[in-house]
């Protein structure tokens, strides 16, 4: 049964994924077919001006066939709808073209290489923020539950209400501000010292300009986990079972993370999960401050420059995964807790 | 009556709650009465005019900071009340007092009214020490009407401080200041003695400024041409400035962020509410008519809850060139669809409930079993979503603006993010710029934190024992 469920929601997934697309090159259409213009009429230039020894008639009527052939090349003198498709086609099939400006590291101006070389960049500085969140989240959220509405639980939560509008990339500026400009300890931004050391020294390089925009996440970070954990975590604490497994004198360290925590895995994960991938591409100015060369700062990049196919490619992709995400997200769910599948069915 | 009595009596209790309504109070009434609050009255309309802005300082820290340093540095102001009088030969006389405590001159003194026609006009002051330096005497020749006056003494007087300085200096000390840049200001506002310029020792006391329009003399044949010379007044250029300091571009910090808090909360109120309205409504109607109905909507749902809200959101901004409130129409699009799958699954039990049942066997329209039997009980659930949808609204706007894609006819507090960021304020330490905005988002977002939680506690229960 949780074969048909996963094929059902893989399927569901493929069709919205799809759409979205559709609705992207709706939106882009006008924007993409002006850069790919212009992109022909730099070419056709190009190509005149190596036609030596010709007359100016003749290099015109040279450039008109030339432009012809490029614009039914690349189908700009399709209708309309067609466009369109095609398009959505192309974007996914992953064919996204050539930049117009943006160049990945190694001087190639293939939007596909430069939007792959940036996603592990991105995972890598989430995903260490977000195990190290949930880390803090869990102990914090723990030991809120364990004595509900005493100091320390009243205390947290109010400075996660204090935090709850609190723009991580605001807190971003002022410690680059602080830490990077007035006291000057840490790098102000990007990945690597320029030009970048060898070796081992290359990691710890790495590293120590993660510090920065990792203390920023982190620190803004845990404080919504550990409320949303203590809450699961306290209703699960009143079950039954929970009372039983105490009253059969097992002790309170092997209750909390044996038989509570393993109830509460489900709605974790998805908190987890959720972060990351929400992060991966709404975290545009966030990377931005740091230069952090992840996705979201090339979207900027590509935003201010108006390289409209990186763009377009950026928000496939980050759409993309962000669509993985859910569907992983159920699938893990429908897996971890039997119920869902049932409703699945509907 | 007694239902909000009731309620009014749990949420007292709450005392975070409290904190939040009061400061949601405040914000309110710091709205309707900005005119009086605001030192600069139409900073809201205004904010991108370099006329409006020029006669202040640039870059210059809040007044409040010379409680911490040693110098106080003058602080910016101007100089409004003067006394009016006509001397034997006609001519008028207006004189400013300005009472000078700091230990650094201001940057400038700048000259303002408004006047016609031809105007003889000599500038003067004197200083607690009973020396007069005459700074300047001009005339401004053919005035259109009311046409505004505007002269800097850091421009126009420096002639008249440098023969100040050579009257106490020696020799060859004036030919060394000649050539470095000595400020005006720091030559008027310092004791007159030989060396002074490198030495400046500030003398503080009652500076009286006199500004004489003269009496023209007329012409063979003549009338005597009416002199037209009001509204004069002088502005202090200081070097700190207002409660929250000054930006690059002249702007008064303080003045943006009470003309930005109405935006503010009108795109975190707009958004949510109707935001959130749609989406229990939404929630009701799928639950409600379940089976295939149910099955479209949801999947409409789940391509909507897809869709990576900021990314979209700053390509539609770049693209379309969004007002203010198109951009809280293109929020309210993205936002709608979080409320609806907690709506979903009550309505789906409440649907089921017997009084539901009831009304359809008395023959009530889907509608009406919709509108008046369900949402009621399921709207005052989504006070507290409402509460905390919108910190995200105005957090969505600011990012918006901060990558310089929001409506530049208002000021909100991610532009002048944006102007701190895109004018290097975190480079140059300007962190007056940096925090003020950012702190009020933060404060907002924290204000309506305590009311949707408070409202949580409060509702929730509720809806359950019903």
């Amino acid at each position: 049964m949780y074969k048909w469920y996963a094929i059902k929601r893989i399927l569901k997934g493929i069709v919205i994924y799809s759409l979205l697309i559709f609705t992207f090159s709706l939106l882009f259409n006008k924007v993409a077919d002006e850069t790919q213009r212009s992109q022909i009429e730099e070419q056709v230039r190009a190509e005149a001006m190596r036609q030596k020894g010709k007359k100016a008639e003749e290099i015109k009527a040279f450039q008109d066939q030339r432009r012809k052939a490029l614009i039914r090349l690349y189908g700009l003198d399709k209708p309309y709808f067609e466009k369109v498709i095609s398009r959505t086609v192309k974007t996914l099939t992953f064919n996204f073209g050539k930049s117009t400006i943006i160049k990945s590291s190694d001087g190639d101006r293939d939007v596909r290489k430069i939007i792959f070389e940036t996603i592990p960049r991105s995972l890598l500085l989430f995903t260490l923020a977000a195990i190290i969140e949930l880390i803090i989240a869990i102990i914090l959220g723990l030991k809120k539950a364990q004595n509900p509405g005493k100091s320390l639980d009243k205390g947290t939560t109010l400075v996660t209400m204090i935090l709850y509008g609190l723009p991580t990339w605001w807190l971003a500026m002022l410690l680059v501000m602080l830490f990077a400009y007035i006291i000057k300890i840490f790098p102000s931004g990007g990945m690597y010292s320029s030009p970048p050391p060898e070796g081992i020294m290359r990691l710890f390089d790495m590293l120590y300009h993660m510090i920065l925009p990792l203390a920023t996440l982190v620190l803004l970070g845990f404080w919504g986990g550990s409320f949303f954990i203590r809450n699961i975590v306290l209703s699960i604490l009143q079950e039954d079972y929970i009372m039983s497994a105490r009253a059969r004198g097992i002790p309170e360290k092997k209750v909390l993370f044996g038989h509570t925590l393993r109830s509460a895995a489900p709605p974790i994960v998805t908190m987890v999960l959720l972060g990351i991938i929400g992060s991966l591409g709404g975290a545009i100015i966030f990377e931005g401050i740091f230069s952090w060369p992840g996705m979201g700062n090339l979207y900027w990049i590509a935003l201010q420059q108006n390289d409209i196919p990186v763009l377009l490619a950026d928000l496939a992709i980050t759409t993309g995964i962000y669509q993985l995400g859910l569907i992983a997200l159920d699938l893990i769910y429908g897996f971890l807790d039997p119920r869902i599948k049932v409703g699945g069915k509907a | 009556m007694s239902q909000f009595m009731e309620f009014w009596n749990e949420f007292k209790r709450d005392k975070s709650g409290l904190v939040g309504l009061g400061i949601l109070i405040l914000c309110i009434l710091l709205v309707v009465f900005e005119p009086l609050i605001i030192p600069y009255k139409e900073a809201g309309t205004k904010w991108r005019s370099i006329e409006y802005w020029q006669d202040n300082s640039q870059s210059a820290p809040p007044v409040w900071t010379n409680l911490f340093t040693k110098t106080k540095q003058a602080a910016s102001a101007d100089l409004r009340d003067f006394s009016k009088t006509v001397d034997a030969d006609g001519n008028t006389i207006y004189q400013f007092h300005y009472n000078y405590q700091y230990d650094l001159a201001p940057y400038d003194l700048i000259i303002r009214a408004v006047g016609t026609g031809t105007i003889p006009l000599t500038v003067s002051v004197m200083r607690p020490d009973k020396q007069v330096i005459e700074l300047f005497s001009t005339s401004l020749y053919n005035l259109s009407e009311n046409e505004p006056i505007r002269i800097s003494i850091l421009n126009s007087s420096r002639d008249s401080a440098l023969s100040f300085v050579r009257e106490f200096e020696s020799e060859e000390n004036f030919g060394n200041i000649q050539t470095m840049s000595a400020g005006v200001t720091e030559i008027i506002f310092s004791e007159a003695k030989p060396g002074f310029v490198q030495n400046q020792i500030p003398l503080k006391g009652n500076y009286i400024f006199e500004i004489k329009v003269s009496q023209p003399i007329a012409e063979e044949g003549q009338e005597i041409p009416k002199v037209y010379f009001e509204e004069p007044h002088i502005s202090v250029v200081g070097r700190v400035s207002g409660l929250l300091g000054t930006d690059n571009s002249k702007r008064d910090i303080f003045s943006g962020i009470i003309a930005g808090l109405k935006w503010a909360l009108l795109i975190g109120f707009f958004t949510s509410i109707i935001s959130v309205f749609v989406g229990v409504i939404y929630g009701i109607i799928t639950a409600y008519f379940g089976g295939k109905v149910d099955s479209a909507m949801m999947f409409f749902w789940d391509y909507f809850i897809s869709l990576p809200v900021l990314p979209i959101l700053i390509v539609a901004a770049a693209i379309f060139k969004p007002s203010i409130w198109t951009l809280v129409g293109v929020l309210i699009v993205f936002s709608w669809a979080g409320s609806v799958k907690t709506v979903r699954s009550i309505a789906l039990q409440i649907k089921e409930e017997t009084f539901v049942e009831a009304a359809r066997a008395l023959g009530a329209s889907h509608g009406r079993i919709i509108f008046r039997h369900m949402a009621p009980i399921l709207i005052p659930y989504s006070f507290a979503s409402m509460a905390l949808a919108v910190p995200g609204a105005i957090i969505y706007e600011s990012t918006v603006s901060l990558l310089g894609l929001g409506d530049t006819t208002v000021v909100t507090w991610g532009q002048i993010l944006n102007d701190a960021y895109q004018g290097q304020a975190m480079l140059t330490g300007l962190w007056w710029w940096i925090i003020p905005p950012g702190l009020a988002i933060a404060i907002i977002g924290m204000t309506f934190a305590f009311l949707g939680f408070a409202l949580d506690r409060i509702l929730h229960p509720k809806l359950q024992t019903r």
